[in-house]
């Protein structure tokens, strides 16, 4: 017989959560679920792995400060240094607490905006992508559980038992 | 041995090959044989290529190449088709020429570029000093309001028809033919004139705008010569003046640099200046004592000198000891007065005599020529035409419809002359009554000689080609005498025989050795001169800018703020506080800060004139009042047209102070274009003093070194530092010291750095709105009664001390201080210039990249000494301005090697890099050091300060003065406790008063 | 679940579902403008063609048209500049520093507050680049290789300090704003209808950048959330720390003051609250959030404003001290000039509004009175903005020589170009208020079950 998707639709996101512990104590593997705001422990529940997000961003800024304190010396120092104000331009460590200011708006720069752009390429989010959530309503009010399975009656009883307000079937072939 | 050693340049040579003996010959390549290809008339016509072909490639490649250039923008240029050899493109030419106008007087040295006079400066020998007239007038060259050709009746017309006409005319000219001019002090002329009045039976009669026939009279009747003498100020130990402004302007000079030639505290010695006047003038503003007074008192107080000195009366206690010290100097000593009026000159010249100052400090045996004028005359020649007698009058050098003060007058009876022929520059208010205008040349256009003093004469020669179709007056009257000579070889003719004619020329000044006037003892009847004094009395004075108005039409001239007032465009009724409050006149500043004040009505006898706007004058004697001459001009051209009054009319008879003067306050707020509205210094010791007493005893006194406590003990500022600092010790290191002891604020170094830096004008509008552009100002500060010690005495509160030093006194101390950028070697301005337009040179400047700035203005502001001028409009291209550099003649003043600023990008001082980068490449050409000599002309101020107070030079380099003046007791930085480590520095005013 | 203590307010008041949160926050979105909306618009749409016009006669003819001279070489310009940069920071602060506070009553006004601060920071970045003499190159000031050689900026200056600063600043709140802003453009995506508004649904769902709201990409969505904030708030100080330098690092006497960092930051705070106050009380009003922003919020910002005014008070009180205590005459004249000098009035504008009224805030009554509120919320930005003419001009116009005093006034130009920035600010604020989920809707329902009224009864 062939695979069958369901989805299971909640209204509440403890239910949710509860009968997201259920299936997996099944062992019973989720495709997904889809919410309209991010519920605390689901991740948990889900078992996904921490993010890696945080340390991209810390690598980031170290980018970032150093190519500012290249800029500052590249320019104060080695490319064409100036007598500006009677200020050395002649040992970078003497002229550095004055770049310290850009120095550090580069680090923000350059960890803020790289660590963006690498949430939006990991989540797949870009200007004309389609979303994928099965259900419009997702965005709303409810909770969808997305489930791949051959043998679709166990699960929508199961889903069923733990809340799940709606269940939909839908065959792939 | 050795001589035997053969060196050869290779083997061929070794091998002897007669080619290489053929290179060697012609190893340098000849020159092209241009003259003889040229010369070779055969040769040209036959040649292909005709010398128009060659100028079509030239034309052709010349285009070609702009063309290719299209990324900038095309500027059409023609290239010389055949060079003169004395112009070398970006090689400026130099030459000696005088200027003399009948009110002023100066050898100068005439700057061209590429055949365009840019740059008056003085004579070195003698050494002259121009004033800031005299270095304005290059800019009257290209006034385009100059006519272009000769005028009948205001229609071109040629000059042979003209003359024709004229010659005819006055051939048969029933009644007299009279010329007028100015004082003639040039032999030539002179000559000229006499042979044409000879032809004609013409009169000549000399007329002085600014009078000084009492003085002429006097020394008549005192010594028998009708001449004005020559006066020896750095003999002069004391200086006693009644009104005299010596310093601005005494018989077409001024004596800033004899004055202070005895005023060098470092000699240990310093005449002592006493000033009696009732306007402040310069020279008040620098006396040491100066006592204002009414007009009439002054001249009591003259009398009773007089006769204190003679001993027929006691002192009064005003002058008690100044007679004094005049008696316990004797022959080292001046009086003189401003009076136009014969008996009280006499009083002065029998005080001189009593004082045995004749021949030792006043020298009547080495006269002064330029003023010979007799007013008598010109009335009499007024009634003559009146009366028809005249039938022919020809004016040159002077503008009697204007500077008449019965010009009305004048006017009515110039109708009934039926040949009327003016040869001003342009169509002045005399000259369009004319209905012959005869352009004459302006002096750098002209040849000329004069004789300004007994034993010098000097030389005038063109320095450009007439720019219009004018012709010289004495070429004229060549003409209309009937000499086929035209007036250059007419002057070389005179002169050759008498002196080395080319050398004088190029040295434009030569010696004489006459024999002197012999002197003669003071015999005239010295008559009472005691005069009543009445509650409001007037006396009228030359701006320093304006002078007799002949100039007016120039705009650096016009935006040139008088060193006192500080205020331009304008001329104004000074007057005291009290005396203002008295009458309810005020002045106030709106709210952007620009200074507007009351109208008056004045009235003297029947003359009254409207609407004269009252300016509150500290220093201004109480119950006196002063107003400008040379103002209200109403035909000078678009710039000096309406502005200001015209005083002349209150000149009666010639007598330029007036009792019994009324004035009322009418309707109306004047809006002045001051550039400094505030005028003391606020309890700051930005400019220090000391008097001589203290100085002798302690060269710093006044100039006590300020010293912060640091863990290294006590430091002056300039020897702490955060960083290690940069090298200024290697190369040059330029620095610019200012002498406020010598400064007298003649204005010349500002209006010079005008000249030299293409600085533009803004007009009276942009003026009040605080946005002058002078890189170089001269600030003036009164003292205020209140100071920090008597608000400590007499317990006032900080808020009302402050709002009590803002107000000057009545009589206050004048000091002058020339401000201009400073290039700090911890420059804040630079530091904060996010695009590093505005850096510091290896050699000590603060360097302006006007094409990298992005007019943020943020260096503008942090600037303590607010040096920097912003660009606010495109001033240099721009209609709204309509000033020499929107004009296309006027351009033509611009000097070549300097960047026209455009809009939006600041500009300031560069201590002159110009002329700085033309001595380092000289000096590197001829293989030496720079000279102090070329340090101190190569900044336009230091090479017009007539005073030598501006020093310019290397600092690195003993041999310049700058150096030892560094490290004098008397030099000090502005605002030194900022450490902005300035390449300028000031040194102490030393006043000569007892303390 | 967290749960929360009966007894603090709710945030959220009547029973509102999900769905009620829903469709409250695409309501206006979705629905069409009300009177208000456009009479509101119309004002600010004239004043924006006003600063339209005074812009370009500025730019046409030269920074002459402005009252400037040659002493007081900024005034209304930087003086607008800081202004907006501080209105700014109150929503980073909002945002940003509540978050890492977990201060759950952000929630309902970060999104506006965050919006404020893009279009605030859009008119502070106007003028610097207006008063330049010459804005056509004022790409020179970033570090680009240029034709002129080899020429460089110069890293000294606090005026590039700015151009990093306030680029950053403006960069990094816009994507923090807009990652914010992806769940809740999904959420309208598919509240729109297609068979409708086919445009709409395009546009939106362009905007939303296809999100779908998964369990990992949630997960994701903190984490960043979190960092940004993290980011965020140093660069909040920094970047009005930086604009107090363009002041402190200089000679001028009332500019040159080591205080000026905290003292700016505070003031910043202040005048940014202020204007949140100013905008919410209205927006609740005109798109009908008053279930949302409550008299809660209301108060909360009040107190922050009491506080920071405090602080900003204690900065000018420190100043005169130091002034005084310095005993250099420059020093105590600057201050004593601002005083009681010319410009006395600007000085005691600037006490009246920043310093006295907000002390009005320690009685509850007042401040949690709307119409009280809002008065004072316009009083402390006017406070605000003559602090920044204050400091600007009284501090120039009359500095180390006295010869070169005088005084500015500004033209119709210079007014033009400051009420016009206002008329455009408001421009951009109305057109996102249409535009845009007002309410960070997607966040807001986390806090349903523990701050909102029902789950309290």
């Amino acid at each position: 017989m062939s695979k069958k998707v369901i989805y299971g639709i909640f209204d509440d996101e403890e239910v949710l959560l509860n009968s997201v512990k259920e299936v997996r104590s099944k062992d019973i593997s989720i495709k997904e679920v889809y919410s309209p705001f991010p519920i605390h422990g689901l991740d948990h529940a889900l078992g996904l792995k921490r993010t890696r997000l945080a340390i991209a961003a810390f690598i980031y800024g170290c980018i970032g400060c150093a190519t500012a304190i290249w800029l500052t010396y590249y320019i104060m120092i080695l490319d064409w240094p100036m007598n500006i104000g009677g200020k050395p331009s002649f040992a970078y460590y003497l002229s550095m607490p004055a770049f310290v200011p850009v120095i550090f708006e580069m680090t923000v720069l350059f960890s803020a905006h790289l660590m963006v752009i690498t949430y939006l390429f990991k989540c797949k989010l870009f200007p004309g992508q389609k979303t994928s959530s099965p259900d419009p309503r997702t965005t709303d009010d409810k909770f969808l559980m997305e489930i791949e399975s051959d043998d679709d009656k166990i699960i929508s009883t199961l889903l069923k038992k733990t809340g799940a307000t709606e269940i939909n079937v839908k065959e792939i072939a | 041995m050795t001589k035997q050693k053969k060196y050869w340049k290779g083997l061929a040579e070794l091998a002897n090959d007669p080619l290489v003996d053929k290179l060697k010959e012609n190893e340098f390549i000849e020159e092209i044989p241009v003259d003889d290809f040229l010369g070779d008339d055969k040769n040209l016509s036959e040649t292909s290529t005709s010398r128009r072909d060659f100028l079509k490639f030239l034309g052709f490649s010349t285009a070609a190449a702009t063309l290719a250039a299209c990324e900038t923008p095309i500027i059409k240029s023609i290239p010389y088709v055949v060079k003169p050899e004395e112009i070398t493109p970006g090689v400026a030419n130099w030459y000696a020429s005088t200027f003399y106008d009948g009110n002023d007087f100066a050898n100068i040295l005439v700057k061209t570029r590429e055949g365009r006079p840019i740059f008056i400066k003085g004579n070195d020998l003698p050494s002259s000093s121009p004033n800031a007239r005299v270095i304005s007038s290059v800019l009257s060259l290209y006034d385009s309001n100059r006519l272009k050709g000769p005028n009948m009746n205001k229609q071109q017309v040629s000059w042979p028809e003209a003359d024709a006409d004229i010659i005819n005319k006055l051939s048969n000219a029933k009644g007299d033919v009279v010329i007028l001019t100015n004082t003639i002090i040039s032999p030539t002329t002179q000559e000229i004139i006499n042979s044409f009045s000879e032809k004609y039976s013409a009169k000549h009669i000399q007329y002085d705008t600014i009078s000084y026939q009492g003085m002429l009279d006097a020394n008549k009747e005192s010594f028998g010569y009708r001449v004005l003498p020559s006066y020896n100020f750095e003999k002069a130990d004391v200086i006693v003046s009644f009104g005299a402004d010596f310093l601005g302007n005494l018989f077409n000079k001024s004596y800033e640099k004899e004055y202070i030639a005895n005023r060098q505290p470092k000699n240990g010695k310093m005449s002592r200046h006493f000033q009696i006047e009732s306007n402040l003038s310069l020279s008040g503003a620098n006396a040491d004592v100066r006592i204002p007074v009414k007009p009439s008192e002054k001249l009591n107080l003259l009398e009773n000198l007089y006769h204190s000195l003679s001993g027929t009366s006691t002192p009064n206690p005003k002058i008690k000891n100044l007679v004094k010290e005049l008696l316990s100097s004797k022959g080292r000593s001046i009086v003189l007065c401003d009076s136009n009026d014969k008996a009280v000159q006499i009083m002065v010249n029998a005080i001189n005599s009593i004082l045995e100052n004749y021949d030792q400090t006043i020298d009547l045996s080495q006269p002064i020529f330029t003023k010979s004028g007799d007013d008598n005359s010109i009335t009499k020649l007024i009634s003559d035409m009146k009366d028809g007698k005249v039938s022919a009058l020809i004016i040159n050098g002077v503008n009697p419809s204007y500077s008449l003060s019965n010009s009305n007058e004048f006017n009515s009876a110039l109708s009934k002359v039926d040949l009327k022929i003016s040869t001003a520059l342009c169509l002045d208010e005399t000259a369009s009554l004319c209905e012959y205008v005869f352009p004459d040349r302006h002096y750098l256009e002209s040849w000329g000689d004069a004789r300004a003093s007994f034993n010098l004469v000097s030389f005038i020669q063109p320095t450009i080609q007439p720019l219009f179709d004018s012709r010289q007056f004495q070429e004229s009257l060549l003409v209309w005498t009937g000499s086929t000579r035209t007036y250059h070889d007419y002057l070389k003719d005179y002169w050759r025989s008498k002196i080395p004619w080319s050398s004088s020329l190029q040295n434009g000044i030569v010696e004489l050795n006459e024999r002197k006037y012999p002197s003669t003892k003071f015999s005239a009847t010295v008559k009472s001169i005691k005069t009543k004094i009445t509650d409001l009395e007037l006396s009228l004075y030359q701006s320093n800018s304006i002078g007799d108005g002949s100039q007016a039409n120039n705009p650096w001239l016009q935006e040139l703020p008088d060193p006192i007032t500080r205020a331009c465009w304008d001329n104004y009724l000074t007057i005291s506080a009290s005396t203002a409050r008295q009458y309810g006149f005020s002045n106030w500043n709106i709210s952007n800060g620009a200074l507007n004040g009351d109208f008056a009505r004045l009235t003297i006898g029947n003359i009254v004139l409207e609407k004269v706007p009252v300016l509150i004058q500290p220093g201004q004697a109480i119950g006196t009042v002063g107003l400008a001459l040379g103002y209200g001009r109403t035909s000078s051209g678009k710039v000096g047209n309406g502005v200001g009054v015209n005083a002349y009319p209150l000149v009666l008879n010639n007598s330029y102070t007036s009792s019994d003067v009324k004035i009322e306050k009418i309707e109306g707020e004047h809006e002045f274009a001051s550039v400094q509205l505030h005028h003391t210094m606020m309890g700051r010791d930005l400019i220090k003093e000391t008097t001589l007493q203290e100085y002798l005893k302690n060269p710093k006194a006044g100039n006590e070194p300020l010293l912060y406590d640091t863990h290294k003990g006590k430091l002056a500022p300039d020897q702490i530092d955060l960083w290690q600092a940069h090298d200024h010790e290697t190369g040059h290191f330029w620095n610019l010291g200012i002498d406020l002891t010598a400064c007298t604020g003649c204005n010349s170094c500002v209006v010079a750095c005008h000249a030299e830096n293409n600085v533009p004008v803004v007009g009276k509008e942009e003026v009040r709105k605080s946005r002058d552009m002078h890189w170089l100002r001269i600030d003036r500060y009164y003292s205020s009664e209140m100071t920090d010690e008597i608000a400590d005495e007499q317990e006032i509160g900080v808020v009302s001390m402050y709002k009590a030093m803002e107000i000057p006194s009545e009589n206050p101390d004048v000091a002058f201080q020339p401000v201009m950028c400073q290039h700090c070697n911890h420059a804040p301005c630079e530091t904060v210039c996010p695009v590093a337009a505005t850096t510091h040179s290896a050699e000590g400047l603060n360097h302006m990249t006007y094409n990298r700035c992005v007019g943020t203005r943020y260096c503008a502001n942090n600037c303590p000494y607010k040096v920097r001028r912003f660009n606010w409009f495109d001033y240099a291209d721009n209609d709204a301005f309509d000033y020499n550099m929107n004009d296309n003649l006027g351009k033509m003043v611009l000097n070549p090697d300097v960047t026209v600023r455009v809009r939006g990008v600041m500009e300031k001082c560069s201590m002159c890099i110009q002329g700085i980068q033309k001595i380092k490449l000289d000096a590197k050409k001829e293989g030496r050091k720079i000279t102090n000599k070329e340090a101190l002309d190569s900044c336009a101020c230091s090479s017009s300060c007539p005073t030598g107070a501006i020093t310019f030079g290397d600092a690195n380099d003993q041999s310049h003065s700058v150096t030892q003046m560094v490290d004098d007791d008397r030099s000090y930085q502005l605002l030194d406790h900022l450490n902005t480590k300035n390449s300028v520095f000031y040194q102490t005013k030393v006043r000569n008063r007892k303390s | 679940m967290q749960k929360e203590s009966p007894i603090r307010e709710p945030l959220i008041l009547g029973d509102k579902s999900y769905h009620d949160i829903t469709i409250d926050v695409a309501k206006p979105v979705l629905a069409k403008a009300n009177k208000m909306w456009w009479i509101v618009f119309g004002i600010s749409l004239v004043l924006f063609v006003w600063w339209i016009l005074s812009v370009g006669y500025t730019i046409g003819t030269g920074i002459g048209v402005w009252g400037l001279n040659k002493t007081v070489g900024w005034a209304w310009d930087i003086t607008n500049f800081v202004w907006w940069v501080g209105i700014g920071h109150a929503g980073t602060l909002i945002s940003a520093v509540l978050l890492l506070f977990r201060q759950k009553w952000r929630l309902s006004i970060n999104r506006s507050a965050e919006a404020m601060t893009i279009f605030a920071v859009v008119q502070a970045g106007t003028f610097p680049l207006l008063h330049m003499g010459r804005p056509w190159l004022a790409y020179w000031v970033f570090p680009i290789p240029n034709n002129f050689g080899s020429l460089w900026v110069n890293f000294n200056s606090p005026l590039l300090w700015d151009v990093f600063a306030i680029s950053t600043y403006f960069s990094v709140s816009f994507v923090f704003w807009y990652v914010g802003l992806i769940p809740d453009f999904a959420m309208i995506r598919d509240k729109v209808n297609e068979k409708y508004w086919p445009m709409r649904k395009k546009i939106y769902s362009i905007l939303s950048f296809g999100w779908s709201g998964r369990a990992k990409d949630w997960q994701r969505f903190e984490e960043v959330s979190l960092v940004l904030a993290g980011l965020a708030t140093p660069l909040v100080f920094s970047v009005h720390s930086i604009v107090s330098f363009d002041f402190a690092t200089s000679v001028i006497p009332g500019w040159h003051t080591t205080i000026f960092p905290p003292y700016f930051v505070a003031g910043a705070v202040f005048s940014g609250f202020a204007m949140v106050q100013t905008l919410l009380l209205v927006m609740r009003k005109v798109v009908g959030l008053e279930a949302y922003i409550t008299i809660k919020h209301v108060e909360y910002m009040n107190i922050v404003i009491m506080l920071t005014g405090n602080l900003v008070g204690i900065a000018y009180l420190t100043e005169l001290f130091m002034a005084w205590y310095s005993g250099v005459e420059f020093e105590q004249y600057a201050f004593l000039n601002r005083a009681t000098g010319p410009y006395w009035w600007a000085y005691w504008i600037m006490m009246t509004c920043n310093v006295i009224s907000p002390q009005l805030m320690w009685f509850k009554k007042l401040r949690t009175n709307i119409v009280f509120t809002f008065i004072l919320a316009l009083f402390v930005n006017i406070g605000m903005w003559f602090e920044r003419f204050v400091i600007i001009v009284t501090s120039i116009h009359r500095d180390y020589l006295p010869s070169s005093w005088t005084m500015f006034s500004p033209t119709f130009v210079d007014i033009g170009i400051f009420v016009g920035s206002i008329g455009f600010f408001f421009v951009l604020f109305l057109l996102y208020s249409r535009t845009f989920p007002v309410i960070a809707q997607a966040e807001l329902k986390t806090i349903v079950k523990s701050s909102s009224e029902q789950y309290k009864k």
